[in-house]
């Protein structure tokens, strides 16, 4: 009913579209017939109007940048913007030190020229809005904010613009330009043989068409991906209430000595996840003790992670999963309870109500409240587990699949695919895809949850 | 609309205005020719550093140290100084080359250093210069040649050959093997000669000690070590004069599924261990128990035997003297354990060349040259041999010490050794190859003989070959 | 016996039964968590490297070589470099880390502005995106700002990437009561002093929570400075073990064990903060 809804909702939205533009553009026209001399000065050269008002600091600042952005297209941007573009056009020759051009560093560089370029036009437009609003100010007989309110706003009014300033830089050149790259390289021919110094091309959807056209890959894509959702939701389903509930005993009134019993699934927390991975294998291993004390006890040694241990596999990949998952779920449960108010319990316990009750009724909303996103993101993380069956049944082919484990995640199978053998256009492709996917379902998700919807309930 | 609107389009074409021009002219600069030039000028870079990377047993038994030394000295009176990279033994050229972080000169193994050719990530080597030019035989060269634009280069120097080994313990010979196990009187052991004498006497050892100890053990779904077998049969791994065109693949050509036999046959001697790694891991603390008789592995790895002899309270001369390293058994002309009728044929191992290769990255390859050549001189190899345990390339040094440095020379010289392709698409050997050869082995020994006949043989490994066609051909093929 | 007194009984053993029944359960997670690490220890305690000289989970013959070796056998493996240069790692990473994530957390429970929910959806989804391959881009990027091979770089990643991470946090600022903010904004404080002043000391759990997390991630990182880190004196533990050769076992254990300590040493400094969360609650409603 909720989707119903949202989909009868949904031309209202697109009608809401064009306003807002028409909205925007009409702010801009405005600019750009009332504005002054001052506004145009600030036009041709950012900073010049704000100098004209006497606002020396402000400025400098703006003509700084203009200064800076132009400086650094003549040394590097424009060529970078046309890398973008060419992907290079001199193929480099090492053996006799003539240094060519490096296709995915032209592709990289270039996306982060278009960045730059975006960034300043935003700071363009703000150094336009910024005069226009000082002749306002003045048109209206106001004074205007100066300098020195203009900085104290930065950490009040605006305080969120100072705070997310360095967070978003580094999210856009750390995360996001990775996966901008990892996108565009979908659409060229990189990999295989075509690695630098040879030049790389843009290929269009050729990589998709290719994906399309394998016969062979239908059959282990749907067996496959059918395992990844039942792994994603079982292991998450797994380490969320399981962490919860461990969190739930250990804030228990009768136990003693909480931060002792605490500390053990720290223990599991502190050791790196692939030190592990490695003593799990060994140690269900024909070699391992496991098997050791089995054959001590007379019993024939057992294959839980060999070759047709299809489950056996499968499980202990849940329950490793868990033992390295759990300890995280269960300090992040910690501290949100830890904040719970207390008087709601008070109010529950004199209406006598159960402690069953008592979780179902406040403990569980307020918990799935908070935490909605991080269940999205542990599903994620979960989905795309790589490490779990590389480390614990890497290396070996199942019968019926195409180049992949019967144990093998969609990640696993790309990996084998393409990674392992350089098919980095083929695999961004295939990425591509399963990032779709992924994407739908979460999202929807997301945007039916509660802590989406009624982010303001506790406001 | 007043004034504004033009500052806006002019502002809006200054900025284009720049960015064409300036794109425009990095686009013309780059297209103007840069005329290359030969690197090697015979005259050797004076007052530079360079960076060695070697790998981690020559690091660790003092032999690097040593080398650096002796060169440096030698060539003190240019400047030059050789340095440890200090990085990780297996580290990729091609990864950190072109920006300025790799090695000067590399010591890896023939099939990871000709990987690098095709990006042109080493310099091809005038190697006739070089003072070991003639006295390295002709097929350890051939594993550093290619061909680029038509004409064919040398792109490494080998300094030693890799071949698997039988590691056995001498002590634990019957005793009476000299009446018993000996009958073509040689005066040496059968067991250690052929396979089908090794199979029957891992027979023995399991029954005799009622399953405690084993034979010969090895983790058949090593694919390095397996491969062996289905070589040895007329199997090969890419077609092609060369061995290199990935479009034929050949572990099941001629009779190469014999090699499944005998994996199969081995594995009823062992124990489930042998369908994973555990054995190749476990082997050295084994092997010094007593637990295991045998098994095969690279020179290499010699001193962690003698380590783990120690380690078991043996004396280091004991242990030495006890823990020997002998070529490959022979197979048998059937292909079949049970049935030496038919007599007995040389085993093809998997093998490789290791040798050094120059960076084309290097500032100063003559001094790197001359490095190569210092490195490969008699005198060098020969500590090389003696504080490592390798079998040199050099034909000269190899019959000046002899023994199994000369049979191992001798096994490259006559096609013994399968010389592992300097093919990147090798990578997607493995997992197929491997799968398969834990198939079997498990099939043995779970006694579900499914593989039992040699027409399922026939059939596991040809699909062997298929998958690794897949795996190469679905996503590269255009 | 009167009613009563039965009923008293009878809730006097349920109770009795479930702390009974709380530690068996306690102990049994307990003993889960504990024995892979105490098989660790123990193996750390073998006197043969080769984890097959043991007799099922335990070593045959015991020794501290390892130790000793582990901190002065250098030539190979310098595992007190390895160290201390994770240590500088995480370290720097976690206090970059932190407060960069609570900023965004903060900013994205508190304000709001135009470009906010978006912001959200496409941190959500750009979290979605099979990682493997962005760190060849990771890699070219810090080859052209000549970040290759230098700590720095690292802590660069760590820290800029961290605040992808701000949902956990955000969560938790969304349940802390919008009254503590508007009491302290009708005194006149600025939405600075708010964060600074009240948030924050609301916030410890999730603070700890925060540092520990990032802190964590760098210290048990094998990926990143396996890609960035060339020369072996710059590796960290995590990228040192995993060269350890193969019968190095008993020297592998060991290492992760000592990689474990710090991580359970600043548990057990912060474990308070964790705990008493909101003790008192500023404004009750």
């Amino acid at each position: 009913m909720k989707i119903v809804k949202k989909i009868k909702a949904l031309p209202d939205k697109i009608r809401a579209v064009p306003g807002n533009i028409s909205k925007r553009l009409a702010g801009a026209k405005e600019i750009l017939t009332q504005g002054n001399g001052k506004v145009t000065a600030s036009m041709l050269v950012m900073g010049l109007g704000q100098l004209l008002y006497k606002q020396w600091v402000k400025g400098a600042m703006f003509a700084f940048i203009q200064i800076a952005f132009i400086v650094y297209f003549v040394l590097t941007g424009a060529t970078d913007l046309f890398g973008f573009f060419t992907l290079g056009t001199r193929e480099g020759n090492a053996w006799y030190g003539v240094e060519g051009d490096n296709s995915v560093v032209r592709l990289i560089m270039g996306i982060l020229a278009i960045m730059i370029i975006m960034l300043y036009a935003a700071i363009y437009v703000s150094n336009v809005k910024d005069v226009y609003r000082t002749q306002c100010a003045i048109d209206t007989l106001k004074k205007p904010a100066d300098f020195k309110q203009e900085a104290a706003a930065l950490l009040d009014k605006s305080f969120h613009k100072t705070a997310l300033a360095l967070p978003v830089i580094g999210v856009c050149v750390f995360s996001i330009l990775p996966i901008v790259f990892m996108i565009l390289i979908a659409f060229t021919n990189y990999g295989g043989d075509i690695v630098p110094p040879a030049l790389v091309d843009w290929v269009g959807f050729a990589n998709f068409g290719k994906i399309l056209s394998l016969g062979q890959f239908a059959p282990t894509f749907f067996k496959i991906f059918g395992w990844n959702m039942l792994w994603a939701v079982l292991a998450t389903a797994l380490n969320y209430f399981a962490g919860l509930g461990l969190a739930l005993l250990l804030n228990k009134k009768c136990v003693k000595g909480k931060a002792i019993w605490r500390a053990f699934p720290i223990l599991a927390y502190a050791i790196p996840g692939f030190i592990t991975l490695l003593g799990f294998k060994f140690m269900f291993s024909y070699g391992g003790p496991i098997n050791y004390y089995i054959q001590q006890g007379g019993g024939e040694a057992v294959g839980f992670l060999g070759l047709d241990a299809k489950w056996s596999a499968r499980f202990i990949g849940l329950a490793v999963n868990a033992w390295i998952s759990i300890p995280s779920t269960m300090l992040l449960a910690t501290g949100i309870l830890s904040n719970v108010n207390n008087d709601l319990y008070e109010a529950a316990r004199v209406d006598g109500a159960s402690a069953w009750k008592q979780f179902i009724k406040i403990t569980l909303p307020y918990v799935l409240f908070a935490t909605t996103p991080v269940l999205i993101s542990q599903f994620i993380g979960n989905f795309n587990n790589f490490g779990i069956f590389y480390f614990l049944r890497g290396g070996l082919y199942a019968d019926g699949y195409f180049l992949a484990s019967d144990t093998d995640l969609l990640i696993n199978w790309l990996y084998n695919m393409s990674i392992d053998n350089n098919y980095y256009s083929i695999g961004a492709a295939i990425s591509l895809v399963i990032f779709v996917i992924t994407s739908i379902i979460s999202l929807t998700v997301y945007v039916l949850s509660p802590s989406y919807k009624q982010e303001e309930t506790f406001r | 609309m007043r004034k504004t609107l033009p500052a806006l389009i002019a502002h809006i074409a200054i900025i284009l205005a720049v960015i064409i021009v300036m794109g425009t002219l990095g686009l013309i600069a780059a297209g103007l020719d840069a005329d290359g030039n030969e690197k090697f000028t015979g005259e050797i870079e004076r007052n530079v550093t360079l960076r060695i990377l070697e790998n981690d047993t020559a690091k660790e038994q003092g032999y690097l140290e040593e080398l650096l030394n002796a060169f440096n000295e030698k060539y003190a009176e240019y400047g030059i100084k050789a340095v440890d990279a200090n990085m990780d033994q297996y580290t990729d050229l091609e990864k950190g080359g072109p920006y300025g972080y790799g090695p000067d000169v590399l010591y890896q193994a023939n099939d990871a250093l000709m990987k690098y050719v095709d990006g042109k990530h080493i310099l091809p080597l005038p190697v006739e210069q070089l003072e070991c030019a003639d006295k390295v035989g002709e097929r350890a060269w051939a594993a550093y040649r290619a061909k680029a634009g038509g004409q064919e280069f040398t792109f490494g120097v080998p300094v030693n050959i890799q071949q698997p080994l039988l590691f056995y313990r001498k002590d634990l010979l019957p005793e009476n093997w000299e009446t018993e196990w000996d009958d073509d009187k040689n005066g040496v052991p059968d067991i250690i000669e052929n396979w089908t004498d090794m199979y029957r006497f891992s027979q023995q050892i399991r029954t005799d000690s009622n399953g405690a100890r084993y034979g010969y053990m090895k983790s058949l779904n090593d694919g390095y070590f397996a491969s062996g077998y289905f070589l040895s049969y007329g199997g090969y791994v890419f077609g092609g004069e060369d061995g290199k065109d990935v479009s034929d693949i050949g572990f099941s050509k001629n009779d190469g599924w014999m090699g499944g036999r005998i994996i199969r046959q081995l594995a009823s001697v062992m124990n489930f261990e042998c369908t994973e790694d555990t054995i190749t891991r476990n082997s050295y603390s084994r092997m010094a128990q007593g637990t295991y008789f045998a098994t095969m592995t690279t020179p290499d790895v010699y001193t962690l035997f003698i380590k783990e002899m120690v380690n078991a309270g043996y004396t280091e001369q004991y242990a030495r003297d006890n823990l020997i390293m002998t070529d490959v058994p022979a197979l048998p002309v059937s292909g079949d354990l049970e049935d030496e009728s038919q007599g007995f044929k040389d085993m093809t191992a998997m093998g490789g060349v290791n040798g050094y290769a120059i960076s084309s990255y290097t500032k100063a390859p003559n001094a790197a040259l001359a490095f190569v050549n210092f490195a490969t001189s008699y005198n060098m190899i020969n500590r090389r041999a003696e504080l490592l345990g390798i079998s040199p390339a050099r034909s000269d040094l190899a019959e000046a010490l002899g023994g199994l440095n000369e049979t191992i020379k001798e096994n490259l010289d006559k096609g013994s050794i399968y010389v592992m392709p300097s093919v990147r698409a090798l990578a997607q050997v493995w997992t197929p190859l491997q799968t398969y050869c834990a198939t079997i082995a498990k099939d043995m020994l779970d006694n579900k003989n499914v593989y039992a006949g040699a027409e399922k043989l026939k059939e596991g490994i040809a699909n062997v070959d298929k998958q690794i066609y897949d795996a190469i051909h679905t996503l590269g093929g255009s | 016996m009167n009613k009563a007194n039965v009923k008293v009984v009878k809730t006097k053993t349920k109770r009795v039964l479930n702390v009974l029944i709380t530690y068996c359960i306690l102990i049994l997670v307990a003993f889960i968590f504990f024995f892979p690490c105490l098989w660790l220890i123990l193996a750390s305690f073998s006197k043969s490297g080769s984890i097959y000289s043991f007799d099922g989970f335990f070593p045959a013959q015991y020794g501290f070589d390892t130790f000793k070796s582990l901190f002065t056998d250098t030539v190979m493996y310098n595992y007190p470099r390895w160290f201390l240069n994770t240590l500088f790692i995480a370290v720097m990473s976690c206090i970059l880390g932190t407060l960069l994530t609570i900023l965004t957390a903060y900013c994205m429970s508190r304000f709001r502005f135009k470009s906010r929910k978006a912001m959200m959806k496409a941190t959500l989804l750009l979290g979605m995106f099979p990682s493997f391959m962005g760190t060849i881009a990771v890699y070219l990027i810090m080859t052209q700002f000549n970040l290759i091979n230098q700590h720095w770089g690292l802590i660069l990643i760590y820290s800029a990437q961290a605040p992808m991470g701000y949902m956990v946090q955000k969560g938790f600022f969304d349940t802390i009561p919008y009254s503590i903010d508007e009491a302290a904004r009708i005194d006149g404080a600025s939405n600075f002093t708010v964060f600074v002043k009240f948030i924050l000391p609301l916030s410890k759990p999730m603070l700890v929570y925060t540092a520990l997390t990032s802190f964590t991630w760098p210290w048990s990182d094998f990926i990143l400075p396996k890609m960035l880190l060339i020369d072996k004196d710059l590796y960290t533990v995590a990228v040192g073990l995993m060269s350890l050769g193969e019968t190095e076992f008993a020297r592998f254990a060991a290492g992760s064990i000592f990689i474990a300590i710090p991580i359970i040493v600043l548990y057990f400094c912060l474990v308070k903060y964790m705990i008493n969360g909101m003790a008192a609650g500023a404004v009750k409603e």
